[in-house]
């Protein structure tokens, strides 16, 4: 298991734990990431916002954010 | 008793995420039948409109665009007080049909609140595109409330929204919330059976039981509050030692909600397999290394596009003031006298000039700007900048009005539509002031070669980096009133798919507000050129006869105090109206001839023959560049400050920009003169 920050472009992963406070996770799984759900990173460049595509969507999420979603790389 | 009942006027509120196509609806619904306001105490845009059917007037909100109905925001809580106050007789959940399975996610959030809904399924054209199939009669069925298939963009698929509307309104259909509630039942040990036991049997307002069961897992403190105002005390005791068990509940719920959502579209949504998620143009425009400079050129080729509508317009304005000649023939001919025509002449013409100037450049900028917003690409430049915008406290896509703003701070500020919230949107206008704009570039040159002979272009990299400290500074301070905390939490954002513009609808959304922006801009312009014209009216022609003048003579022991003489300080009091105006006004002061408002509203940055000479012979160099700190800081010209207001709507924060520019810019006059005096 590992942070979302640390999985390569063109990986895809499950993601299988998020935290943070109530806040965050209330914004997260609204824009569509649970546990179980599939994502492909799209862009992981240093300094730049995170970009993965789950649940139909492109999504841009910030670096230190990142850090708080744990994936299991599937391929 | 609902608004329905009372007043025989239904109400309908827009209720979606962020990019379901509520404005477009709410734009196509109501048309020039709005009002735009914030709602009371809050920095946020309230929407409000009506359309008449069959005789009936059907009134509709706009709610903020949300991601769910959690109280996390200003504009969570304000949408979910307003779906609780009971003001809506239907509530129209948006969703965006081309990302389904995410877009519903507010729907399954609206479930389990008493009030009848539809769902409408936007942009249905653009899913359709990408080889999905949706069954709304199925999910019609599931669902128990009316699905449209629609796009809001397109007014001749109203007719199903208009009867879906009446059929809610008729029948008062909640959704079904049953299978929902059985996802939630897989939750812990039974803990959201024993919750749901302890609510209030018939909910509280217009809340159930069910979703107050499922806010209070999610840890919603607000709706622990009304439970504990509502409930026995020993059962919000029970309630609490249940919450004690819970950890990340807003995990579980919103797992729950995702479940139902996929079993909802396993049979109700077919899709093909579609095209690879990052175009080739998505690539380079998310490129950490090409990413930015191709944002850069596409809002600078966007601001000179904004000149093809604009330009028509603009001349025809520029034709106005050439009616003056005539006008004045048959006014005096008539008798009318001399200071009446002096004030139609110069004040009416050049108010309608530069109102319908401003006009035609507003339109140019949002037409260009809303397309770039529309067919997706704003949101890739908020992606790239949003490292650099939020050392501001700024999203990303800010740095389109900033960099439109080195044009004409007018653009800036009318670019900062494309903004969707209100706070971030008045902080871009607070910062775009301080870009310097092309006028200013008529009079700084100018006047440091004048002085500076080859050292000129040290004052321009001096003007550069006292701008960029200037924004550091003034996005602390406006930022710390207009950026909420919440805001400044870390980017989560969706990159929504191209789509094809919707150039009808573009153009209602944009034209909508015209009439409204001219109204306001006749008003601003009219009453402060009125002031000015009195300030410099002078009955022998000359400026010594005005106001104006003898108010900074008088003035002038304090305006020498931060190296301005009279003569700078007027012509940085008429650069507030027209930034090119500060050579002009020199010129009339210097050289005591012509009238001060000609100068100010029509020399166009000309410098008088004979004004250098006077200019080297009369200023010292320190007094000379405190003049150049003072103009370009000042605030950049009357039309600016309108379409500041225009886009604020609000007085208030106008004149705290206004007044926040001229104590600046008075600042850095002072600290460039004394600081220059030392070396100089």
């Amino acid at each position: 298991m590992i942070t979302l920050d640390k999985v390569g472009t063109g990986r895809k992963v499950v993601v299988s734990e998020i935290e943070g406070d109530q806040r965050f996770l209330s914004r997260i799984t609204s824009i569509g990431l649970t546990i179980g759900c599939e994502l492909e990173v799209l862009h992981n460049e240093n300094k730049f916002p995170l970009l993965f595509y789950g649940r139909d969507t492109v999504v841009a999420l910030n670096r230190e954010e990142s850090k708080n979603v744990f994936v299991e790389v599937v391929e | 008793m609902n608004a329905a009942t009372m007043t025989g006027q239904p109400v309908i509120a827009l209720l979606g995420q962020p990019n379901s196509g509520k404005s477009t609806l709410f734009n196509g619904l109501t048309g020039a039948r709005q009002r735009v306001g914030n709602w009371p105490g809050k920095t946020v845009e309230k929407k409000e409109g009506y359309y008449v059917r069959d005789g009936i007037r059907y009134r509709v909100t706009d709610l903020p665009g949300t991601y769910s109905l959690s109280a996390n925001s200003e504009e969570e809580i304000i949408t979910r007080d307003y779906i609780a106050s009971g003001e809506a007789d239907v509530v129209c959940i948006l969703a965006d049909a081309s990302q389904l399975s995410r877009s519903l996610f507010m729907l399954a959030d609206y479930t389990g609140i008493e009030c009848p809904a539809i769902l409408l399924l936007n942009l249905v054209d653009v899913a359709e595109a990408q080889g999905k199939r949706i069954d709304a009669a199925r999910l019609e069925d599931k669902l128990g409330i009316p699905v449209i298939p629609f796009v809001a963009a397109d007014r001749k698929r109203y007719g199903a929204f208009f009867e879906a509307v009446d059929r809610a309104l008729k029948e008062k259909k909640r959704i079904d919330i049953d299978s929902l509630i059985a996802k939630y039942h897989a939750i812990g040990d039974g803990i959201y059976e024993n919750l749901l036991a302890l609510m209030p049997e018939a909910g509280i307002g217009n809340y159930s039981a069910p979703w107050l069961a499922t806010k209070l897992i999610e840890g919603d403190t607000a709706i622990l509050d009304t439970v504990k105002n509502t409930v026995e005390a020993e059962a919000y005791r029970d309630v609490e030692t249940i919450l004690s068990s819970i950890q990340n509940g807003a995990l579980h719920t919103s797992g729950c909600k995702f479940q139902w959502i996929d079993e909802l579209l396993s049979e109700a949504l077919v899709q093909k397999q579609g095209k690879p998620l990052l175009s080739r143009f998505d690539r380079l425009a998310t490129h950490r290394r090409w990413g930015k400079p191709l944002a850069v050129l596409i809002i600078l080729l966007g601001l000179v596009a904004s000149f093809i509508p604009a330009t028509p317009i603009m001349v025809l304005g520029g034709m106005i003031p050439r009616l003056g000649g005539p006008i004045a023939e048959v006014l005096s001919s008539i008798g009318v006298s001399r200071i009446l025509i002096d004030l139609i002449n110069q004040v009416v013409l050049n108010t309608l000039y530069f109102a319908v100037a401003m006009i035609g450049f507003v339109l140019g900028v949002n037409l260009v700007f809303g397309f770039l917003e529309e067919v997706g690409y704003m949101a890739r430049v908020s992606y790239i900048f949003d490292g650099t915008m939020a050392r501001l406290g700024l999203q990303g896509k800010s740095v389109m009005p900033l960099v439109v703003s080195f044009g004409c701070t007018i653009g800036g500020a009318a670019g900062t539509r494309v903004i969707d919230s209100w706070g971030q949107r008045v902080l871009t206008i607070a910062l775009a002031w301080v870009v310097p704009c092309a006028a200013t570039w008529a009079i700084v040159p100018v006047i440091s070669s004048l002085f500076f002979g080859a050292w000129a272009p040290l004052v321009i990299v001096a003007i550069f980096l006292v701008a960029g400290l200037h924004m550091l500074i003034t996005a602390r301070i406006f930022g710390s009133k207009l950026i909420r905390q919440e805001d400044r939490a870390g980017l989560i954002m969706e990159l929504p798919p191209y789509h094809k513009p919707r150039w009808k609808a573009l153009l209602r959304s944009i034209l909508v507000r015209t009439w409204d922006i001219l109204a306001r801009a006749l008003r601003v312009i009219f009453l402060v050129s009125f002031v000015f014209w009195l300030l410099t009216y002078s009955t022998s022609g000359n400026p010594d006869a005005s106001l104006l003048y003898r108010f900074g003579r008088a003035i002038e022991p304090v305006t020498i105090v931060f190296g301005l003489t009279w003569q700078t300080f007027l012509a940085y009091f008429a650069s507030m109206v027209s930034k090119e105006a500060a050579l002009g006004v020199l010129g009339s002061l210097y050289l005591g001839a012509g009238s001060l408002f000609t100068a100010t509203v029509g020399s166009g940055g000309k410098v008088a023959v004979g004004l250098e000479s006077v200019l080297l012979a009369s200023l010292t160099a320190p007094a000379a560049l405190a003049f150049i700190f003072a103009v370009t800081f000042n605030a950049p010209c009357l039309m600016a400050i309108t379409s500041t207001y225009q886009e604020t709507r609000s007085l208030k924060w106008t004149l705290r920009i206004l007044g926040y520019y001229v104590s600046t810019s008075l600042i850095l006059a002072f600290l460039v003169y004394r600081i220059a005096n030392l070396f100089m």
